[in-house]
């Protein structure tokens, strides 16, 4: 039996661990909330520009379509991985890369030709590709716990510009995405070229499928695509058509990785909510466990002295 | 009519409103009630919207679009 001092020692420590972790997962629980708020507050410009982007397109001819939406032949990939910055995330980060790499040996892909870039989110993506495939073309970390739009512009800037100049031909995200707080999946979209149907799927996936956000959609009435198509509303586009989609589009584009982000954002913070749940859980029984041990031992130690008592009381006579 | 002006980050603007005055790509343009139906690309520069109490509100933007709806319903969305 371990001595009554190690015990102790032990009982504590495992308390703080307990503490800790109960700590980090409340936190986390606000952030995760707070990340999905920021998420939903996107929604009313989502479907606006949405809807612009459709209006604009109607006016614009198949021809003439600017170099954002039209797909080429795909010679050079860019993908981009979006993981956290930090650890102690559960497996939140190990079944992205989980993800990327089944990903990259389906598609036997080759790490070191020229033909794929690697872009990586978060530090832990970094550190990833790099184990992975020797060279991380681009790393874009700390982006905080619910990312800012000014951090996302530079990641958003340097994809469409790589794009526009034929750096790649398409741009492939993996990322995990937000069902709900006990629901995330990890997918892989395609950012660019630019799919104004995907833009939609995701405008609508903002509104997670449960939980305390999925009834606002429904208490508001909120109906964005509801009055819209009035078909043959003539409008007027300044500066021209083709100009004015070219200038929507990388805004769209913005929209589009500021929300994949954020969603990560909020995934991240709900993994390791779940995570630190099941460790402060975990220190609780441990804790448990080595109480009753540290009693038995006193026990033990009181009823040894005991004996030793009787025993040298009865020699002495 | 109706104007709403979106951020990615919030709501500016959602209500009523008189006039609506803009820097576009093209000019200075004002919207008034039952305006034609537009789409335009906004220019770095103030939104300035008149509501009902005639009261001015000022927006900063820069960048942007907006659309007027042929059912009296503008819509902006700034950065």
């Amino acid at each position: 039996m371990e001595s009554l001092q190690n015990i102790k020692r032990r009982i504590k420590s495992v308390k703080n661990i307990e503490q800790i972790t109960k700590a980090m997962e409340l936190v986390s629980a606000t952030k995760m909330r707070r990340s999905q708020e920021v998420a939903l507050a996107t929604r009313p410009y989502v479907f606006t520009a949405l809807e612009m982007l459709r209006n604009i397109s109607q006016s614009v001819g198949e021809g003439e379509l600017p170099a954002l939406l039209v797909h080429r032949a795909v010679q050079r990939t860019a993908y981009v991985v979006v993981a956290s910055d930090k650890g102690l995330s559960g497996s939140f980060n190990a079944s992205v890369f989980r993800a990327f790499d089944a990903f990259l040996a389906s598609r036997q892909v080759d790490v070191s030709s020229e033909s794929s870039i690697f872009v990586a989110v978060g530090e832990k993506a970094r550190l990833h590709l790099k184990k992975r495939t020797q060279r991380v073309d681009r790393s874009f970390i700390h982006f905080g716990d619910y990312t800012n739009l000014e951090e996302i512009i530079p990641l958003s800037e340097y994809l469409v510009s790589g794009y526009l100049e034929g750096k790649w031909d398409k741009v492939v995200v993996f990322y995990m995405s937000f069902r709900s707080a006990l629901r995330q999946e990890v997918l892989l979209r395609e950012i660019l070229p630019v799919d104004p149907e995907a833009l939609e799927r995701i405008a609508k996936e903002i509104i997670p499928e449960s939980g305390r956000f999925a009834e606002i959609l429904k208490e508001q009435g909120v109906s964005f695509f509801a009055g819209a198509p009035q078909k043959d509303a003539e409008y007027i586009i300044e500066p021209s058509p083709v100009r004015a989609l070219e200038l929507l589009l990388p805004h769209l584009v913005v929209t589009e990785i500021y929300h994949i982000v954020l969603e990560a954002n909020a995934s991240e913070h709900s993994a390791r909510r779940v995570a630190m749940k099941s460790a402060s859980d975990n220190a609780s029984d441990i804790g448990g466990r080595l109480t009753l041990e540290y009693n038995k031992s006193r026990q033990a130690a009181i009823t040894r002295e005991l004996t030793e008592i009787t025993a040298g009381a009865e020699s002495i006579q | 009519m109706k104007l709403g002006v979106y951020s990615l980050k919030k709501i500016w603007y959602q209500g009523e409103a008189q006039a609506i005055t803009c820097q576009t790509l093209a000019g200075e343009i004002t919207i008034l009630d039952h305006h034609r139906p537009l789409i335009s690309v906004l220019a770095p520069g103030m939104i300035t919207i008149v509501d009902r109490q005639k009261k001015e509100h000022f927006i900063p933007i820069k960048s942007g679009f907006v659309e007027v709806q042929q059912n009296n319903e503008s819509r902006f969305i700034i950065d």
